[in-house]
């Protein structure tokens, strides 16, 4: 399907940030088509969630260029947000408000009609179980359903690249595999997603492109044949930590 | 381990005085100890001392006619109170609203350990404020009157004692807010009621002390007897302060018969609590789907934050009641004080500038912008990932602070152009400088809150009560609008009330502007980088 979509949704060319004296990206280019689901994976600390945050307009980086759907990030923030969608590793969400209010606030920023809105929250709130708790304030949620009510968040403007950082922690067997359906769908419609996670099963059956990241430095990427051939990508990706070490 | 706790704790108190989060680490020593003068400066030398000009004036005379116990008792009252406006709100907050707390009992810590360590923290709040009345108290009797071996370390003693008085009122008023929050819809306005009627009392008493102790003075001999009689308690805890043994032993016993008590009920309860989901379960309300402009939303957004938080509405809200307590002031009493004022500088232009000054010194009280950014704490995320510029929701934050001042102030000012002499010109320039300053003090609250942020709070009372930028942006406000006072009576009185509005209006509007430009520009870019 992903063939059907021409162009580049995310462009990142030779990324880097620093900490300190510590390069946390290094040089890291990749770019995603849309009609893709790009998984990036690696060990703790390797530039995931720093690459996701710079992609996203959260932070500033030190050199390079991101450009989301033909527009940078650095030159047109607000553009490039009103595009994207961004899921952290750890949902924290405004627990003052009710969930509904949460929705209905994601809604108004992204200035989404009282119709699409509407039909948006009650499918996925239906969808993810949600339905009666969402007049119930986010304090009283348990992780998993502050994660299922960030993914609503996330799809409520119908974004074109939506960002995920770990998206599968905290959800229950039954969530992990509705929200499987949803990202292919996000990308049968024209849309791509870019998400990091440590599952690698997961990667390896949802993706269709992957990329390695050791160290802020890219180590491999490209389509999920490319990059593991013959092997499981667990397999792949253990070979590449000890070549690399 | 109750020190590791309390480490901790008082870390996270001073981090600001301890750590830039502008340069990314720690303070310089040089820094940390200045910042630290200046926090005792405040304390010790401005309250402190308006405590000991209190105890000079009623030390000798009661001391005098035998009544020293009176004077003991008189001033241990005075310091409870102020000790407990120093920590009663901190219980509930610190004990049991903790973000740490699941943490640290998921941890090799005994429950009473981590309560230790909690307690400690409010004890500590208490003995500080209330050592600024009862430390000059004693120290005072001790210099003046009679110093002895007994009176030294029963003053002492009677210090101390009067902290864990503190700690027991915290605790009863922290525990019954706590059980209050289990079972109640709109906890939080429960909580400012609850609060208000205890600071309503509290006000009340300070508002009669001066006239309760010029009278005390006068007929000393008839209220001491009348108290020794009827409240032999009272009597007792004054003598303690006259270095009586067995009052001390008796006091102390009594006391700590009731901090054991108090200790067994809140432990008895503190995990219930604690473990309670802080967001209970509320009957479900129809949902509503309405959109809203994204301005609209973004204000809404910090109306909700603001109302759902009792610590924050009594804490940065203060001034809106006050506000409205002064427009009921100046509608009765109004013209009584503006001739007053008229008489005592022989202007009548005078009346307006004081007026004006107090009002804009009140309305300093609210300060919630300031606080407003660290309050994002972890969520922040959500603002830096949308599509809205930074600009947008500080002018939000803004808009909170400025609709909940503007609005009583605006009916202050009607009720000065009712009852203080003053004419079209001088009531509209007047207005439009309290306007002004309603606006450049948000201005500088939300300045100072980027400046200072703390994102990483695990009690939300550390950046909207602890934080030194909520102080300075108090004293600030109060300093600025003293000076417009101050100023018109060593130039403004030359040059006539009309032409000093003008500068002054022309002084604000500037410094407003100066501040809202850098928050469009650095200011944004500092929120996009936090």
């Amino acid at each position: 399907m992903k063939l059907l979509f021409g162009g580049n949704m995310l462009n990142i060319q030779h990324l880097t940030k620093t900490y300190g004296e510590k390069k946390a990206v290094d040089d890291l280019s990749l770019h995603i088509a849309p009609g893709e689901i790009y998984g990036f994976i690696g060990h703790n600390g390797a530039g995931k969630t720093t690459t996701l945050k710079s992609v996203v307009g959260i932070l500033r980086f030190d050199s390079g260029s991101i450009t989301i759907d033909g527009t940078s990030i650095q030159d047109d923030p607000i553009s490039c947000k009103s595009k994207i969608a961004y899921i952290p590793d750890n949902p924290d969400l405004y627990e003052f408000m009710t969930g509904l209010k949460y929705l209905n606030f994601i809604a108004d920023v992204f200035k989404v009609s009282k119709e699409d809105r509407e039909v948006r929250i009650k499918k996925y709130a239906d969808i993810f179980e949600l339905s009666n708790d969402l007049t119930q304030p986010i304090a009283s949620y348990s992780h998993g359903m502050k994660q299922k009510l960030a993914i609503i968040a996330a799809w409520i403007h119908n974004p074109k690249l939506i960002i995920m950082d770990e998206p599968f922690v905290g959800l229950d067997p039954k969530a992990a595999h509705l929200l499987k359906g949803m990202m292919r769908e996000v990308c049968d419609n024209g849309g791509a997603i870019f998400f990091s996670t440590h599952v690698l099963e997961v990667a390896e059956k949802l993706c269709d492109k992957v990329a390695i990241i050791k160290a802020g430095k890219l180590i491999r990427s490209g389509t999920m044949e490319e990059v593991k051939g013959d092997d499981s990508l667990e397999d792949v990706f253990l070979e590449l930590e000890e070549e690399n070490n | 381990m109750v020190k590791v706790l309390l480490g901790k704790q008082f870390a996270e108190i001073f981090r600001s005085y301890l750590y830039d989060a502008k340069k990314n680490k720690a303070r310089s020593k040089l820094s940390t100890t200045l910042y630290f003068v200046f926090f005792a400066v405040l304390l010790v030398g401005v309250i402190g001392g308006m405590f000991t000009f209190l105890s000079i004036t009623m030390c000798s005379p009661l001391s005098t006619a035998g009544m020293g116990w009176l004077y003991f008792a008189i001033m241990g009252i005075l310091a409870i109170l102020f000790g407990a406006f120093g920590s009663v709100f901190n219980t509930f907050s610190g004990l049991y609203l903790a973000k740490d707390n699941d943490l640290l009992l998921s941890m090799p810590i005994p429950v009473p350990v981590i309560m230790t360590s909690r307690l400690l923290g409010v004890y500590l709040m208490g003995l500080m404020y209330s050592s600024m009345v009862a430390l000059p108290a004693v120290i005072v009797y001790l210099a003046v009157c009679r110093f002895s071996f007994a009176t030294l370390v029963c003053g002492i003693l009677f210090v101390f004692l009067i902290s864990i008085i503190d700690l027991e009122l915290s605790c009863v008023l922290g525990w019954v807010v706590a059980k209050i929050s289990q079972k109640l819809k709109n906890k939080s306005f429960i909580t400012v009621i609850l609060s208000l009627a205890f600071f309503g009392l509290y006000y009340f008493f300070c508002f009669k002390a001066q006239t309760v102790i010029t009278d005390l003075i006068m007929n000393v001999s008839t209220y001491g007897m009348a108290v020794k009689g009827k409240a032999y308690p009272v009597y007792l805890f004054g003598m303690m302060g006259e270095g009586d043994w067995i009052a001390t032993l008796i006091c102390y016993a009594v006391f700590g018969a009731l901090f054991t008590l108090m200790w067994v009920v809140i432990s008895r309860s503190f995990i219930k609590i604690v473990t309670t989901n802080t967001g209970s379960k509320t009957k479900g309300t129809k949902a509503s789907f309405e959109g809203r402009s994204v301005q609209a939303a973004l204000f809404s957004k910090e109306l909700a934050r603001f109302t759902s938080s009792a610590n924050y509405m009594l804490n940065c809200g203060f001034g809106t009641l006050f506000i409205v307590v002064a427009f009921v002031a100046i509608l009765l009493k109004g013209g009584t004080l503006a001739s007053m004022i008229s008489q005592m500088f022989g202007s009548t232009g005078a009346a307006l500038i004081i007026l004006l000054g107090g009002i804009c010194c009140i309305a300093c009280m609210n300060d919630m912008a300031t606080p407003s950014i660290s309050l994002e704490g972890r969520s922040i995320w959500i603002l830096q990932s949308l599509p809205v510029s930074p600009y947008m929701v500080l002018a939000a934050k803004l808009k909170v602070q400025i609709v909940l001042t503007l609005v009583p102030v605006v009916l202050c000012l009607f009720a000065i152009a009712a009852t203080v002499p003053c004419n079209a010109i001088q009531f509209i320039l007047g207005g439009a400088f309290a306007m002004l300053n309603v606006n450049l003090m948000a201005l500088f609250g939300i300045f100072l809150g980027l400046k200072m942020p703390n994102l990483t709070w695990t009690s939300e009372l550390i950046p909207i009560k602890q934080s030194f930028s909520v102080m300075i942006a108090l004293i600030g406000g109060f300093l600025f609008n003293a000076a417009f006072v101050g100023l018109y009576f060593l130039v403004g009185r030359k040059v006539g009330e009309v032409i000093y509005l003008c500068l002054a209006i022309l002084v604000t509007a500037v410094l407003g502007f100066v501040l809202n430009s850098w928050l469009k520009n650095k200011g944004s870019r500092i929120f996009a980088e936090l």
